[in-house]
């Protein structure tokens, strides 16, 4: 049986009165694609939040790659920081670097590579996420969407992280190149041996890519099942999300 | 969590074998000691039996390796990689550009100094027709919803009254009581040795009226609000608000541009005679401790010798230095491109270009008042 590469437990996240989370609990396996779905408002985003140390929660333990990240010394934290990338929603990249220079953003800082390492790397990434070569020299305004999508991918691949954590990638994009970016994602796992979180409402494309989904309600996790299992879950909250698509 | 060895190469000599092992990953290949290949035979082996971990930079640093051996004449042969490595290994060397991009040199570089000139003279060029644009557009809208007050969103031009005039109220009024302070002091010194103690209330009273107190208001007004102007509509225009105005059909200029205006213009005036209340304050305080003038035999003087008058020909610069802070802080925010640097940069470039209008304006001024002996 694979390692847990996340583990959470007991969870609780409250913002003034209003618990978003009350005891929730879930485990991530090594090497797997773990969807989290549920309604609007149900904490997705503050789950994966807290998981990353943008925000501190209410209670409860959060284990990544092993460690209590709640209770863990600044250099442990940057440590673990460098084991796992964010694609975010808006995709977050400089808008004064190009998108090669983006790339190599986290390289220039946290490692000793020359400039020919930095570039060939970068290009390669540029490669890897299916952009061609002269995006490179692009700046993100001059990208379209899916473009900028991919170009967020990349960056986030940059140190090579064992662990990717994706907000809403699909969101937004044209189904043909929603579908690239869900073959994308399988590649990245096959190839580079990724553990990934991807935060979803595409319903089409969690049957493409995910080994298990975990459908949050009621600030607990209500399931964490393969989507087709998921569809037919008879939970009232389940149902209705998945009738109404 | 395993401790992560560097990566090593080492050469076994009977074998004609380099034996990787190690982490092979982005934050330790710029560590790897890369052996001297000048004395090999023509065909090496490379076990890579005892690579613990290899990601994809791992990989590239691997090839790339290969193919500096390869220019070098010798062959290659890759030995030990367990079947996920070698699938990494396939996917970066398959995906690796076969050649990097060339660089595309900045253009301008390209270019002879003298189209520089020229480039820049257009930009300038562009530039005026944009201000220009942005005035006809500002006079057409008030032309245009003239006798309609509802469409002069008054309570747009009181909030902008009160972010621009009440709240620099404070700082300009202690700033202006300095300047009062500093100039009658200054003066102070010459006018004690000729016994000419009285004219400082003539002395600082025209210059605070005449220059001191427009320039002064002119000059924190565009510190403070040319630069929150650029910002704000820049960020607008970032964030694709103003777009989101046009298409629903209304004018950025009216909702963004015209409140700012009027109310500037509103308000300037009676910045301008607060600077000079406490300028003259300044220098009222400065007089009495250090030549011994009376407070009401200052003002008295002041109001003989300087009179009215020449608070007025103060006060006639507000409308046109209100215009130009305003305008310059609008016409920025909407030069701002499509990154977060250039808000800053256009920030930068509508306090200096206010600043800049402002003195040129004000030296106008003065050739206008002398002509016409006031």
């Amino acid at each position: 049986m694979p390692e847990n590469i996340i583990e959470i437990s007991n969870l609780d996240n409250r913002f003034g009165k209003q618990w978003v989370h009350h005891q929730l609990n879930l485990d991530i396996k090594k090497g797997e694609i773990l969807a989290i779905i549920g309604g609007s408002g149900s904490g997705k985003t503050t789950l994966i939040r807290s998981v990353l140390m943008l925000q501190e929660p209410t209670a409860g333990t959060i284990k990544v790659f092993g460690q209590n990240i709640r209770h863990i010394s600044h250099n442990a934290a940057q440590r673990i920081r460098s084991r796992w990338g964010m694609l975010f929603q808006h995709s977050a990249l400089f808008s004064a670097l190009n998108v090669r220079e983006n790339i190599m953003f986290p390289m220039q800082e946290l490692t000793d590579l020359n400039l020919k390492q930095m570039e060939d790397l970068a290009n390669l990434k540029i490669a890897l996420v299916g952009l061609p070569l002269h995006a490179g020299d692009m700046y993100p305004a001059e990208l379209s969407g899916g473009m900028q999508r991919r170009a967020a991918a990349a960056r986030s691949i940059a140190m090579d992280p064992e662990l990717l954590f994706l907000d809403e990638p699909t969101t937004g994009l044209d189904p043909i190149s929603a579908r690239q970016f869900d073959e994308l994602i399988v590649l990245l796992r096959n190839s580079l041996n990724l553990s990934i979180v991807i935060i979803s409402h595409d319903v089409n494309s969690l049957e493409r890519c995910t080994d298990r989904v975990a459908f949050i309600g009621e600030g607990k996790v209500l399931a964490v099942e393969p989507i087709m299992q998921l569809k037919k879950n008879n939970h009232p909250l389940i149902k209705d999300y998945f009738s109404k698509i | 969590m395993v401790l992560l060895s560097l990566p090593k190469i080492t050469f076994d000599d009977d074998h004609q074998t380099w034996h990787l092992s190690g982490n092979w990953s982005i934050r330790t290949i710029s560590d790897i000691d890369w052996p001297d290949t000048q004395k090999l035979s023509h065909t090496v082996r490379l076990d890579c039996k005892k690579i613990q971990k290899m990601d994809s930079a791992g990989a590239y640093a691997l090839i790339e390796w290969q193919k500096q051996l390869k220019t070098e004449g010798v062959e290659v042969e890759l030995l030990g990689l367990c079947p996920e490595k070698t699938a990494l290994y396939t996917l970066i060397a398959n995906k690796l550009p076969k050649q990097n991009p060339e660089k595309t040199a900045s253009e301008r570089s390209l270019h002879s100094s003298l189209w520089n000139i020229g480039h820049e003279a257009y930009l300038k060029y562009l530039q005026f027709i944009g201000i220009l644009t942005l005035i006809g557009d500002l006079l057409l809208t008030i032309y245009r919803n003239l006798g309609q007050t509802r469409r002069f969103h008054i309570d747009y031009i009181l909030s902008n009254i009160c972010q621009t005039g009440i709240m620099a109220l404070p700082i300009l009024g202690m700033l202006s009581f300095l300047i009062g302070i500093v100039l009658a002091y200054q003066m102070g010194l010459q006018l004690e040795t000729y016994g000419a103690n009285i004219f400082i209330a003539y002395l600082s009273g025209m210059a605070i009226f005449r220059e001191f107190g427009p320039l002064i208001t002119a000059i924190i007004v565009a510190g403070r609000t040319s630069s929150a102007f650029t910002a704000q509509i820049g960020s607008m225009k970032l964030n694709e608000e103003i777009d989101a105005l046009e298409t629903m059909g209304l004018s950025p200029t009216e909702f963004l541009v015209a409140p700012k205006v009027i109310g500037l213009i509103l308000i300037f005036p009676l910045l301008i005679f607060w600077s000079d209340l406490f300028g003259v304050m300044g220098s009222m305080f400065m007089s009495k401790t250090m030549l011994h003038i009376g407070y009401h035999d200052f003002l008295m003087r002041l109001k003989e010798s300087v009179g009215l008058k020449q608070m007025m020909l103060g006060l006639y610069k507000a409308p046109t230095f209100a215009v130009l802070i305003a305008l310059v802080g609008c016409f920025q925010g909407f030069q701002v491109g499509n990154s977060a640097d250039s808000v800053g940069h256009q920030t930068t470039k509508s306090v200096v270009q206010a600043l800049f209008l402002i003195i040129i304006t004000d030296a106008v001024y003065s050739i206008i008042y002398s002509a016409l002996d006031l």
